[in-house]
């Protein structure tokens, strides 16, 4: 089990940031349902559970029924007669979803006045720094937006290159052929930015083994 | 405001509060505990320290004035708010706190890391689309108008006044009309849809169980069961019965699913060609699919495939959903990301 939520663990921001930091024990009556001989319990895990554990699940008209109808067609493997056992994986899955289910969220934190401010402080700081950075962004792009603008309008009226009669190199800038294309951007610009690139941007050459 | 906090100084040797007892405790000096003594003073010296206080500064605290002056009450020293169990509906008086309250159920500090598409997107991609499909507008040019694809009552009837305009023939949805790209609107990834329909859950739970913890392990966030719509006889599926799972990112964790897929999944799909370029509801959203031997693939899968019986393993569907107003401007923004597409132009 702690393999498996250790490799999980990563992934699951929002709820298990605060499950990692402040870990609590698994209540005995989960742990006492995991026990995968007994018939009665890991049955009541199977079906009735998953459509609690759901967000917005309501235990509705036909999940009732199904649960009634469908109970023990489960995974099993009977390995003697009459003897129902879970596959232990499934148990896993459940148990996991079961720490994840809205209803063991743990306790919110607690801040009295002082830590309050101070996070406060922080976290007002932070926003104020966010709205810089994008106001910064916005005013490049539209910067950048009005000097082309002011270009093509310097382009649209002059005349040449030689005897080119007036928006020539207006016309030629304007042609937008294959923008949109299958082939518009290259692969070698397609790459996320990394602090380490490589020395040769795409390998054409490669050719699986 | 650094004398003020200076002045916590001089009342951190009485034993006041509990805190306090057990600093003054740790004071005392241990054998083991000498050695590690010296990083401790440095440390209070360098960085949390503060100036002794003259005699001036300690006659102008006053605390009590500052609090009689205060026109609203601080919250109190003592913790007295517990953030409400359960949402009761926008009606109710008692309201949970917004997420970016610390003391909120559902607070999540972060973001602690800026993805590196999207960091890529942000520092070029995004000036980069708005150069490349500029088209220059001459100063005086009169408007396009939109055409009205609405349409009009045909006036049979003295009811039909003042009614609002006819639905559209076929679909009730109508697709945006493409606009031009200026730097207001860039497009941009808005979020990321995973979708998984798994008819097999009818007959046995487990493989939705599985479907959502795989979806789960892919996304990072917990899926949404989805229920079936109709009834349909020879596939034996009835409404209202959970058949499926979905799962929706945004902002940060969509980038990086999205930089996943592009640098780990896609390159291991054997004789994969690109997305088909016919994908899209000429609205600007993308999609594709994944099988189940290529949703195994994905990193946070191939750790842990002992976790799941693969057989139960399902496939899913995939909605790239971006601000882009048209299919070909998403195409460009997604290609521009790394992402190929191959086949027929459709929008």
């Amino acid at each position: 089990m702690s393999s498996t939520t250790a490799t999980l663990l990563p992934s699951l921001r929002a709820l298990t940031t605060r499950l990692f930091s402040r870990p609590s024990p698994l209540p005995s009556s989960i742990l006492s349902k995991c026990q995968f001989s007994t018939t009665s319990p890991t049955l009541a895990l199977s079906k009735a559970s998953i459509a609690k554990l759901g967000p917005k699940s309501q235990p509705g008209k036909g999940s009732s029924k199904a649960s009634g109808a469908k109970g023990g067609q489960t995974t099993r493997r009977s390995k003697r007669k009459g003897e129902v056992v879970r596959d232990p994986r499934m148990i896993n899955l459940l148990r996991h979803f079961a720490i994840l289910s809205p209803q063991r969220i743990p306790a919110p934190l607690r801040m009295a006045r002082n830590r309050y401010l101070r996070h406060w402080t922080i976290h007002r700081a932070w926003l104020l720094f966010r709205r810089q950075q994008r106001e910064a962004r916005e005013k490049t792009w539209m910067r950048q937006y009005q000097s082309m603008n002011r270009a093509c309008e310097e382009l649209r009226l002059t005349s040449g290159p030689g005897t080119r009669e007036e928006g020539y190199l207006f016309r030629m800038a304007m042609e937008k052929k294959g923008v949109y294309g299958l082939k518009g951007v290259p692969i070698e610009y397609a790459r996320a930015q990394t602090e380490t690139p490589a020395r040769v941007p795409w390998d054409h050459e490669w050719k699986r083994d | 405001m650094a004398s003020v906090r200076a002045l916590s100084r001089p009342t951190r040797g009485l034993p006041l509060s509990q805190i306090s007892r057990q600093t003054s405790a740790s004071v005392r000096r241990w054998a083991s505990s000498q050695a590690a003594e010296a990083p401790l003073e440095d440390l209070e010296d360098s960085a949390l320290g503060a100036p002794p206080l003259s005699e001036e500064e300690k006659k102008t605290f006053r605390p009590w004035k500052r609090q009689a002056d205060r026109k609203f009450a601080l919250p109190s020293g003592r913790y007295n708010y517990h953030a409400p169990k359960y949402d009761r509906g926008p009606l109710h008086p008692v309201q949970p706190l917004p997420s970016s309250e610390p003391t909120a159920r559902d607070f999540v500090p972060g973001p602690f890391n800026l993805p590196r598409l999207r960091q890529t997107y942000l520092s070029t991609v995004a000036s980069d689309i708005m150069t490349l499909t500029y088209s220059h507008i001459p100063p005086g040019t009169p408007k396009k108008e939109a055409p009205q694809r609405l349409r009009e009552w045909d006036d049979s009837s003295p009811y039909h006044k003042n009614r609002s305009l006819r639905a559209p023939r076929g679909a009730p949805v109508l697709p945006l009309i493409e606009r031009d790209i200026n730097f207001t609107n860039i497009p941009e990834i808005k979020e990321i849809t995973l979708a998984a329909y798994v008819p097999a859950a009818l007959q046995d739970m487990d493989n939705l169980l599985v479907a959502r913890a795989a979806l789960l392990a892919i996304t990072g966030v917990l899926p949404e069961m989805t229920k079936t719509k109709t009834n349909v006889q020879q596939w034996k599926i009835r409404a209202g019965e959970f058949a499926g799972c979905k799962v929706t990112m945004r902002g940060n964790e969509a980038y990086e699913f999205l930089d996943r897929c592009v640098n780990l999944v896609f390159p291991k799909i054997k004789d994969w060609r690109g997305i088909k370029a016919s994908t899209g509801d000429s609205s600007g959203n993308l999609a594709w699919g994944f099988t189940p031997e290529e949703l195994k693939l994905f990193p946070e899968m191939e750790v842990n495939m002992g976790m799941y019986p693969p057989k139960m393993v399902p496939g899913c569907r995939v909605y790239v959903k971006t601000t882009a107003t048209s299919d070909r401007q998403a195409r460009l923004l997604l290609q521009s990301m790394g992402l190929p597409f191959y086949g027929e132009v459709k929008n």
